[in-house]
């Protein structure tokens, strides 16, 4: 298909570590982001949500709030009900239970922080004065709050379904038994992680203006995803999607979270074009962790079999995710187990497989996706077993490893799973990881510290990473979907480029990497091309996630731009009497390849396809503007690896991450210092799940955790100086070879501090098989451990 | 004193980026959205507004604090800079210049408070140690960047230069 094409560039700004041209105005005040959005005549929307994790609303009654001074409209369910039935989120996966999430909440409250009402008023402060004029009457019902409770079935968490299993799927169920019996190791571990918040340092928001007299509606949100929003907006709120745009400001930190659709876009879409007024909705941070998604609560139950060589035998798994009331949208409750088992044997070659992947519906804020989404969980327990088994064996983690691994000489390589293995640097990248760590000595330290009441740990994490993720990734990954994601590409009259796409950043720096990508496919130097983002008037795209942004950019603007080139190298061969498969463009000259001397510079053929008809060769196509649409032909692999060392107190049960190593291998990197940013950032984000972050809800389905005083993200002093270093694998499947990263320290990251505390504590015999790893939980499995 | 009603404006007169300014809030109102909403520079971000995260970090008669834990009429008499006032004429100054040539920022929305609080650290000591740098912005969240390239930035030569002859 046309839309697996790879268009040819010749690398000259890709590569380079090229300044962002966003941080001028980041570095200055002069950023604008969604709360800074100033309309004339703008309202603004604060909900009240409910306290209870399971309840009937009895009545709502919202008289006093109507009355108050400023306010202009309180809303509650069965309001928003005749307007929208609110989200629907399905799979096309085989026994998947479809939900659909009510912008607020009609009779019934599944979660705590579900909206129950709101509030439109001249400020924010009035209208929350407002929200606590409601009076609600609930009558609570028995919560569903982990998954035990779930399966047990006795409370039915969303009514709505039957039962609360929302998904259960196998891929793989090979008899293991005979296998674990007969080998000469087995490791086992019941891992499990808490929720955590992607929490960006700037909140969710929306402001949404209707006008009636042309009936448009335009939608300023953070999102990642803006053409997947306008058609959403589109479809729930039953508005034409033409008279749609969906505008996206610059965005402080998405992480995946902003990569949903929220029921309060839905929500001031529906207010504004009722008002005939611009709404404003702008969440404080505890509505963040009390109405946004969570991420990461799943278990797993993972056993491993080998033979005295360390040669793995066999892998099983049993994965529960614990979704929350809901379906997320598009992710759905599937983003966890359900994708991470797909990819549960990572680099390694396993031959016999069973595992399973349930997602249960219990009455908590939906599950959703957060950097690295399911992927994080298996790569904790498989390499905290891996490193287990290295152990029992003698073997040092690299080596059991190196026995294991996808090998150079066996790409390519499909696994028992389906997944294969082109090409990559998983072997390389493994020894590159044991020389930066330099073991030997590492293991004199951990030795020497015992005496001093220290415990030094080595944990080590090699994984694969699906990227560029498009409609054969989603397919591999069993949630089968078609992703559409168009460019376009103007080459403008004076020879500079103007690049539009619907990706949409977040701080992830397309503003610069694309503009890169789009100099080196016209041969332009990078400070002419200009990158437009954040509108839906021009290009479709599903927008930024999974890794796939500068494989998307490359691919799709690459499309894009060759077919201008095409028109230019045209022009230029009539012009210069060549055929024009012998035209180059570089340096910003249009030359006859290998006859630098005999070519004119880039902006005088342009000008001449705008402005000189004469010039045009016969049946000539003057149009250097074009669109296209790219999807990977097939999976975009990056990998790499982390090794991390951490000290524990003996005494205090404090635990400090003291060396962090990575190696990267994302094919072509387009700019090396963003790629370093990308993987740090991660890197903190890690040890953020592993050590400190965890969103709790206690027996009564209760949130605990609503404020950054509870839940605690890494700081200066908890996240240590990294090193980094690179191998480039590339891919052909994309221009320039690139191939995507930004999930990836997240996917393995936490899975080396997990190894790095199981270490640290392997001596005393304890493991420790829940994230995160607090003192508390360090304090009990010793103490347990000692009891015994 | 002024007496005050519910509803009632308050006159604040404070010096903001170098000019006298005079604006009108409500008590409840605090200093961040005072600076955002009325008098117009949303350089300074709010993330959290119960002073944990630094997004808010101004400068108050030279001293970092939470513009979110402050009320906008105590601003009454004092000298204000945001992020607003740091470049030079069109130009980055040296420690924001830093920032860019160390990549020290990503989705930006943390920036704001990092430079307030690394201009009072470098205030006080032009060339930091990065323990010290390290230790001191801490009460800065930043949830992109791993925090490595923030402690280049401000430990680079041109900026204890730049902090050396008073220019930060």
């Amino acid at each position: 298909m046309m839309k697996h094409e790879v268009a040819a560039l010749k690398k000259k700004s890709i590569g380079t570590s090229v300044l962002r041209r966003e941080d001028t105005r980041l570095l200055t005040g002069r950023g604008r982001y969604i709360a800074d959005l100033v309309l004339p005549g703008m309202l603004h929307a604060v909900a009240l949500r409910s306290p209870f994790a399971h309840a009937r609303i009895l009545s709502v009654d919202v008289a006093d709030a109507q009355a108050l001074q400023g306010v202009e409209i309180v809303w509650c369910g069965p309001d928003v009900a005749e307007l929208s039935q609110g989200i629907v989120s399905t799979m096309q996966v085989e026994g998947f239970q479809t939900t659909v999430q009510p912008v607020l909440a009609n009779g019934i409250a599944r979660f705590v922080g579900e909206m129950v009402a709101v509030v439109v008023a001249s400020s924010r402060a009035i209208a929350e004065d407002a929200a606590q004029l409601i009076q609600v009457e609930y009558e609570e019902l028995p919560a569903v709050t982990d998954v035990e409770a779930a399966l047990a079935g006795e409370i039915t968490a969303n009514d709505t379904l039957s039962g609360n299993v929302v998904s259960r799927f196998s891929r793989a169920h090979d008899d293991l038994e005979p296998i674990f019996a007969s080998s000469a190791g087995t490791v086992r571990g019941s891992f499990a992680c808490g929720r955590v918040s992607a929490c960006p340092i700037e909140t969710r928001g929306a402001v949404a203006e209707y006008e009636w007299t042309t009936q448009q509606l335009v939608l300023w949100t953070a999102t990642q995803m803006p053409g997947f929003v306008r058609t959403m907006i589109s479809m729930f709120c039953s508005i034409p999607e033409h008279l749609i745009e969906v505008r996206v400001p610059d965005v402080g930190g998405g992480f995946g979270q902003k990569a949903h659709l929220h029921p309060e876009e839905l929500l001031i879409c529906l207010l504004s074009r009722e008002l005939g007024l611009p709404v404003r909705w702008i969440e404080d941070r505890q509505e963040n962790f009390l109405g946004a998604t969570h991420a990461k609560q799943q278990r797993n139950e993972m056993a491993l079999a080998y033979d005295e060589q360390g040669r793995f035998l066999a892998l099983e798994n049993h994965s529960i995710t614990d979704g929350g009331a809901y379906n997320n949208l598009p992710w759905s409750q599937l983003v966890e187990s359900h994708v991470g088992n797909a990819v549960i044997l990572g680099v390694y070659k396993v031959p016999a497989v069973r595992e399973e992947s349930v997602a249960v519906a219990t009455n908590k804020s939906p599950i959703g996706a957060y950097r690295g989404v399911g992927f994080t969980a298996g790569q904790i327990a498989r390499e905290t077993l891996i490193d287990r088994a290295a152990r029992q064996l003698g073997l040092s983690p690299f080596e059991i490893r190196r026995r294991n691994v996808v090998k150079p000489e066996d790409f390519p390589f499909t696994n028992r799973l389906g997944q294969t293995h082109r090409e990559g640097t998983y072997l390389q990248t493994i020894d590159l990881l044991e020389e930066m760590v330099n073991p030997k000595v590492f293991r004199q330290r951990q030795a020497e510290a015992w005496a001093r009441g220290k415990y030094l740990g080595l944990g080590i994490s090699v994984f694969n990473e699906v990227t560029g993720t498009g409609t054969r990734t989603m397919s591999f990954l069993g949630t089968p979907a078609t992703t559409h994601d168009t460019a376009t590409v103007r080459i403008d009259p004076t020879g500079k480029v103007t690049v539009t796409t619907s990706l949409a950043s977040s701080g992830q720096g397309h503003e610069t990497t694309l503009a890169q990508v789009a100099a080196d496919a016209l041969g332009v130097p990078v400070s002419d091309v200009v990158i437009q983002s954040g509108s839906t008037k021009h290009t479709y795209g599903f927008g930024a996630f999974a890794s796939r942004g500068a494989v998307i950019g490359a691919g799709s603007i690459g499309r894009a731009a060759s077919i201008v080139r095409e028109r230019v190298k045209q022009l230029a061969g009539h012009l210069l009497e060549a055929s024009s498969e012998d035209i180059v463009i570089e340096d910003g000259r249009v030359h006859v390849t290998g006859v630098p001397a005999k070519g004119m510079p880039f902006t005088e053929v342009v000008g001449a396809a705008y402005f000189a008809e004469a010039a045009h060769p016969p049946g000539f196509d003057a149009a250097l503007e074009a669109t296209a649409a790219y999807d990977p032909s097939d999976l975009i692999l990056a990998n790499g690896g982390h090794a991390a060392i951490v000290e524990i107190d003996a005494g205090t049960y404090a635990v400090k991450v003291t060396d962090f190593f990575a190696v990267e291998d994302c094919g072509t990197m387009i700019n090396p210092m963003i790629v370093e940013g990308q993987i740090r950032g991660g890197i903190a984000q890690a040890i953020g799940q592993t050590l400190l972050e965890e969103v709790i809800y206690d027996d009564l389905g209760q949130l605990v955790t609503t404020t950054f005083m509870d839940y605690l993200i890494p700081t200066t002093l908890d996240v240590p100086d990294i090193q980094i270093r690179h191998l480039e694998t590339p891919s052909p499947l994309v221009p320039g070879g690139v191939k995507g990263m930004g999930e990836s320290a997240m996917i393995s990251a936490p899975a080396a501090v997990v190894a790095a505390v199981n270490d640290a504590l392997a001596h005393l015999g304890v493991v420790i098989e829940t994230v995160p790893i607090t003192p508390e939980r360090i304090f009990r499995s010793i103490q347990e451990r000692s009891v015994q | 004193m002024q007496a005050h009603e519910e509803g009632q404006l308050m006159r604040v007169s404070a010096i903001i980026n170098g000019k006298p300014r005079v604006f009108h809030v409500e008590p409840r109102m605090h200093l961040a959205d005072a600076l955002r909403e009325v008098v117009g520079l949303t350089g300074t971000k709010v993330g959290c507004e119960q002073g944990v995260c630094g997004s808010c970090t101004i400068l108050i008669d030279g001293a970092p604090m939470r513009s979110c834990l402050t009320l906008a009429v105590q601003a009454e008499g004092c000298s204000i800079e945001t992020v607003e006032s740091h470049s030079q004429g069109e130009k980055l100054n040296t420690l924001q210049d830093s920032f860019r040539r160390h990549h020290a920022l990503q989705c930006g929305f943390c920036t704001a408070g990092m430079l307030a609080t690394a201009r009072s650290i470098l205030a006080e000591n032009p060339a930091p140690s990065r323990d010290e740098v390290r230790e001191v912005m801490s009460g800065n969240l930043c949830r992109c960047t791993g925090y490595e390239n923030v402690i280049d930035a401000i430990t680079d030569p041109a900026v204890v230069e730049a902090a050396r002859r008073g220019e930060v």
